[in-house]
């Protein structure tokens, strides 16, 4: 909503400038999005009369004025303009000025001749006019005063963006409400009247009536006769273009200026168009036909709030009218509509429908129930002010349940608690009474004067005796003054409210206070236990408990008023177990070489068809999205592959080769399909390979990634968790090459799957080198992984290592041959690496040959040689045992 | 015999100088002190001196040795020295030529700025908790006193499942989960960082995923200015001891008062700058009290308890903190970008 500070200021005297309140708007909770700034650049542009015009001596064009601006001497200006003449009022760029078409203003020469400003076009000025020349002036304009005003660009706008809340502040009258409280200054609401001078009553003209009490609680109307459509007054143009409306004509205009004005939308219906003169409101019947304002002619969903006549919908309620009964040049009798509408109701069908007017808005955010009649009295008023109608007798006024005031019962003690704060109990009512909060005069206000003054009497006795005590006669009085001033402040904020008979006794008790000193302030206690109750004022939908009240309090004093503490009390921060094991896999992960990426849980068919997944997997399984952003993410991701996928293959197209990558994060997993309740959430990790194996460099390996880096990251990342004893077999994956896959196991477990990405698959990613991903479960690492770091001593003996390379067939798996070795290595066994494996030259093309380093230590003693050496020879007839291995010589 | 020695001993002392390389002063030991040298030869002829003689020869013959070995020495340390430094010499290299590289590893930009927030508010005795990213309608929306068709529901377009289920449009609903554990109005300090979803289109400063911290604090006696002490504590210790906080009354269905809170603009502190769009202030997060409905519907007495809530944007906090002006930036996974931090 936007309001132009000329319509706040015919309503409040206020010395801001748009921003000033722009600030103060703002910071009570009513934001200002933006403040349009009228006539910005022309602060130095004035009215100036041409009294003397002479052509330039060394131009054909250039012409020399004389200027009176106001000033005390004639400006001389030259300028290039055709159209101007003497006596002409012009408007005049004086030097300094920073006009908005860019242009800056200084003293300067042309052709010779001095130039002290510049006469400006429309353009130059930034404002709608002919711009082939010089903007001519009205005759009678005044000289020398700023041009802004005469072009009227005084008028700064303020673009509110309201928060849902604050229905009220949809108005300029609930404006300027805030702003009297922020200012304390004293709002002039406009004076509603109307007099009703045709005999005939509303009520015989015309019949209203609910027929859906849940989204219709309120209908009024009034009819409005002999009619004539005109252009609306000048003053009622300007207000409504400040606004951001198009002025229509007078009677449109009239009801939009008091929507404007008050906040209650209204429409207007051609009485002759709407048949048998009877307006509900009801439900549409779905496929109802509506034929709206717009000429578009809609097909009710069923359900929206419709006003009808007697045969049908004659629109949207709270929407849009019908087409039928618009106001028309022959309009002669309205019947004009002030209604309150279900807010949830007009939100649904204004979203279903796509129109958001400036009355569904207000009707979304809730309108003041109460404040129906009073809008239908201005719009009349303001027509009958223009001669433009009459007005029939009464107001046809539906209205079965009226509103119930709503009471809040609270304590001081119970809002400064919630702020903490320390705010007197006069400061608090000040504020909520200045909001138009009722304060029940015989309740909280008497009992605290009634109390107070029983406080003061005998303060004042301890007081005097305290005083005869001191001894101090002139001290005492200086002291005894101060508390006057002070409680007759009180008294003056608590004035209204209380009876006159306890005023006079205040009086009387504040001019009486002349002798004494001591601990009175103290004596007084403000918060006394009792509670008060307040009435909430009927436009403020958003306040029903004390909790709101706090908030009305805090923001009026400001929140900068409020003091900073810290929560009393220590208590035990922490991580969980799980939060703590993803950060250490992403530690680990991150000291081998390996970026985090974080990826949007969207997936899509193509990417599962990319990945070769087929139909029957649980992996295409994936949860749909109602309403996703766009057809390329429709799905929740099942496999986090399907994310570092699409990474990679963006940095391959941005030509990044050496990738790097990992994640953490969950996948999703319908309990059924179509979905019917919350999907299993599985944490995963991943991470891809790609490009050299080192940095590109001058000295530095330039081989490839091979699945044996994968691997062992896979593994490094394992030991890192302290996952020991797994098995390692060849595995499957629909996106993984099948002779290059293997997982980690634990049990019936897979702890990893790791892989080269299937060629085709790389291919269908447009990636055109070789991928290696590896993929895990986090539950499932965090189940094996230790939960207590364990250390291993150093060894205390000496260990005697023995070289096994043996010849093998190709197709013997030496993780089996470890296995073998391990198993038949005896007590002083204590590990095995395999430090080669060739195939090639002098070896048979069936064989390949593997070479193992085996460690034998004893725990207690130095080993001997013949111990290590008998423990080699069973390791060696158990692999030529079970192998045919035979020893390379 | 004297003389002979004598000029041996200067023939030796020219031979030894004139040496250029430890080899050749090797040949001249051999050649004068070997046992075929030639002062070996001279002591093998003083078996034809008298014995008055021999002794004094013999002084004279072993001194001769012990100079000619003391000038060996010392131009064995000379020659050994200058072949060093010849050595060295011979073995510079290209200082200027690049190191040899490791591939290095990266924690996202996110990851680090939500660790550092975690780490203060765990330092200030909160526990991280965490909750499903789809949720139902209740924990996202309706225990959050947002009921179905409140205006509210506007701000956050969400991506739905079903009717019921949707993408969570933040992490609050690990709030309302969190209080459910808790029994008997048990004082809560928490966090709930995490991703959330809003149907947000992509650009530079929106996303449709992106990562929130909530916190809630709930206890006897919390009050609107222990948000504002532990908010102002927070913010400079992420932005820097001189940052400071405004707050804004603003509207939030689950807080009551509710606040919009501004940092003193990191970049150009206070004074007005692009980043801040002059205004000196910079939006990071929004908060407020509890409001009392929320606390009943999660099994607390607003009676006997109050707490405050507040939720913030990581991206924002880690766009000022690094200085990005583009939000894509941290989902675009460049490893170009990824490797920076």
């Amino acid at each position: 909503m936007q309001v132009s500070t000329k319509w706040l200021k015919d309503y409040i005297d206020i010395d801001l400038t748009a921003d000033e309140l722009a600030e103060k708007f703002t910071m009570a909770g009513i934001p200002v999005e933006n403040v349009i700034r009228a006539g910005e650049g022309l602060e130095k542009v004035v009215t100036g009369r041409i009294e003397e015009l002479k052509a330039h001596p060394d131009s054909d064009h250039l012409q020399i004025c004389q200027m009176d601006v106001g000033a005390e001497n004639l400006l001389q200006i030259v300028t290039g303009a055709q159209n101007v003449a003497e006596g002409q009022i012009v408007p005049v760029a004086l030097v300094g000025a920073n006009l908005p078409c860019g242009k800056k203003i200084s003293k300067g020469k042309m052709r010779g001749v001095v130039s002290n400003g510049m006469l400006c076009s429309a353009d130059e000025m930034n404002i709608e006019g002919d711009s082939s020349g010089i903007y001519i002036l009205p005759d009678d304009t005044p000289i020398g005063i700023p041009a802004a005003e005469v072009l009227g660009l005084d008028d700064d706008i303020l673009e509110f963006e309201l928060t849902a809340n604050r229905g009220d502040c949809f108005s300029v009258v609930g404006l300027v409400r805030e702003l009297s409280v922020l200012t304390k200054k004293f709002p002039r609401y406009p004076v509603i009247e109307v007099t009703e001078d045709d005999e005939r009553n509303a009520a015989d003209l015309v019949k209203i009536g609910i027929n859906a009490i849940d989204l219709c609680s309120r209908f009024s109307a009034r009819v409005l006769t002999d009619v004539k459509l005109a252009p609306s007054p000048d003053w009622i143009v300007k207000r409504l273009e400040g606004a951001g409306m198009r002025a229509i004509n007078n009677v449109v205009d009239a009801t939009n200026f008091v929507m404007l004005e008050l906040g209650q939308p209204l429409h207007a219906y051609d009485f002759d168009a709407v048949i048998g003169h009877e307006l509900t409101a009801r439900r549409a019947v779905e496929g109802e036909p509506l034929h709206t304002l717009d000429d578009t002619n809609r097909l009710a969903k069923g359900g929206e709030l419709v006003i009808a006549d007697a045969e049908k919908a004659a629109g949207l309620a709270g929407i849009m009218g019908s087409f039928e009964t618009e106001i028309t040049e022959k309009t002669a009798t309205v019947i004009l509509e002030a209604a309150c509408f279900n807010s949830a109701s007009i939100r649904r069908t204004s979203r279903a429908v796509g129109i958001h007017s400036e009355a569904s808005g207000r009707f979304e955010r809730g309108t003041n129930e109460k404040g129906t009649v009073a809008a239908l009295d201005r719009v009349a008023q303001l027509l009958q002010d223009m001669g433009a109608c009459k007005v029939c007798k009464g107001v046809v006024d539906v209205y079965p349940n009226p509103k119930p005031e709503v009471k809040i019962k609270f304590t001081s003690a119970q809002i400064n608690q919630r702020l903490g704060t320390n705010y007197g109990d006069a400061e608090i009512i000040d504020v909520l009474s200045s909001l138009g909060f009722k304060i029940d005069p015989t309740n909280k206000a008497e009992e605290l004067t009634e109390e107070v003054i029983d406080k003061f009497a005998t303060a004042t006795k301890n007081i005097s005796k305290a005083a005869r005590q001191i001894g101090n006669k002139s001290n005492v009085e200086g002291f005894m003054k101060n508390i006057g001033e002070t409680f007759s402040g009180i008294f003056k904020r608590a004035d209204e409210k209380i009876s006159d008979k306890t005023k006079e006794r205040v009086e009387d008790f504040v001019g009486n206070i002349s002798a004494a000193v001591g601990d009175m302030v103290k004596t007084v206690d403000m918060k006394v236990a009792s509670a008060f109750e307040v009435t909430v004022p009927d436009w403020r939908n958003d306040v029903r408990l004390p909790e709101d009240l706090s908030e009305e309090v805090a923001r009026i004093f400001g929140f900068d008023k409020i003091p900073s503490t810290l929560p009393k009390g220590n208590q035990q921060g922490h991580q969980s177990a799980t939060q703590n094991f993803i950060d250490r896999v992403k530690k680990i992960l991150s000291s081998l070489g390996m970026c985090e990426e974080l990826s949007f849980a969207f997936t899509s068919e193509q990417m599962f068809d990319k990945m070769q997944i087929p139909a029957d997997s649980p992996l295409r399984q994936a949860v749909p999205i109602m309403n996703p952003l766009t057809d390329e993410a429709p799905l929740l991701r099942t496999t986090l592959l399907a994310s570092i996928f699409e990474n990679a293959a963006r940095n391959f197209a941005r030509k990044n080769e050496d990738v790097r990558l990992f994640d953490v994060a969950p996948v999703f997993f319908p309990k059924s399909l179509p979905v019917t309740e919350q999907p299993l959430e599985r944490q995963q990790v991943v991470g891809l390979l790609m490009g050299r194996r080192e940095p590109k460099g001058w000295s530095q390996n330039p081989a490839q990634v091979d699945f044996y880096d994968a691997k062992g990251i896979v593994e490094e990342l394992l030991a890192g968790l302290s996952i020991n004893n797994y098995i390692v077999e060849a595995g499957t994956h629909y996106a993984l090459h099948p002779g290059k896959t293997a997982v980690f196991k634990k049990g019936r477990d897979i702890l990893v799957t790791v892989g080269e990405v299937h060629p085709a698959v790389s291919e269908a990613l447009g990636i055109k080198k070789k991928i290696y991903v590896f993929e895990a479960d986090i539950d499932t690492l965090q189940k094996f992984a230790a939960k207590k770091f364990t250390f291993a001593s150093l060894p205390k003996y000496p260990s005697i290592s023995r070289d096994l390379a043996i010849l093998v067939d190709h197709d013997t798996s030496a993780g089996d041959v470890e296995k073998v070795i391990a198993k038949s290595g005896g007590e002083f066994f204590k590990g095995v690496t395999l430090f080669d494996v060739y195939t090639g030259e002098q070896i048979p093309a069936d064989k390949k040959s593997l070479a193992f380093a085996i460690d034998f230590r004893s725990n207690e003693r130095t080993l001997k040689d013949e111990e290590a050496d008998s423990a080699f020879k069973n390791i060696l007839s158990a692999v030529e045992k079970e192998f045919g291995a035979t020893l390379r010589s | 015999m004297e003389q002979q020695i004598k000029e041996l001993r200067e023939r030796a002392g020219a031979a030894v100088d004139g040496s250029t390389n430890l080899r050749e002063l090797d040949d001249v030991r051999v050649k004068f002190l070997g046992k075929k040298g030639e002062l070996t030869a001279l002591l093998r002829g003083m078996n034809q001196l008298s014995a008055e003689e021999r002794p004094i020869v013999g002084q004279l013959v072993n001194n001769a040795r012990r100079e000619i070995e003391d000038l060996i020495a010392e131009k064995n340390s000379q020659l050994k020295a200058s072949e060093l430094q010849a050595k060295l010499a011979s073995e510079k290299i290209d200082v200027t030529l690049p190191g040899r590289r490791i591939h290095e590893g990266h924690l996202h930009p996110l990851t680090l700025t939500l660790n550092r927030v975690k780490e203060i508010f765990v330092s200030m005795g909160y526990t991280v908790e965490e909750g499903p990213e789809v949720e139902t309608d209740y924990y996202n929306f309706e225990a959050l006193n947002l009921p179905k068709d409140h205006p509210a529901r506007d701000m956050q377009d969400s991506f739905y499942i079903t009717e019921e289920i949707l993408l969570r449009t933040q992490t609050s609903p690990v709030q309302a989960r969190t209080m459910e554990r808790h029994k008997n109005n048990e004082p809560i300090r928490m966090i709930a960082p995490g991703r959330v979803y809003r149907r947000d289109d992509y650009d530079a400063s929106h996303s449709p995923m992106f990562t929130q911290v909530e916190g809630l604090v709930i206890d006897k006696g919390i009050s609107f200015a222990d948000l504002k002490g532990t908010l102002e504590d927070f913010s400079k210790k992420i932005f820097g001891e001189k940052t400071k906080i405004r707050l804004r009354p603003s509207f939030f269905p689950f807080t009551e008062p509710s606040a919009e809170v501004d940092v003193s603009c990191v970049m150009c502190h206070g004074e007005g700058c692009k980043v801040c769009q002059g205004t000196g202030w910079l939006e990071i997060l929004g908060a407020g009290e509890v409001h009392p409905d929320v606390l009943k519907m999660s099994g607390y007495d607003p009676d006997v308890v109050s707490g405050f809530a507040f939720g913030m944007g990581i991206e924002r906090i880690a766009m000022l903190t690094y200085g990005l002006d583009d939000m894509r930036l941290l989902y675009d996974n460049d490893v170009r970008f990824l490797k920076q931090f």
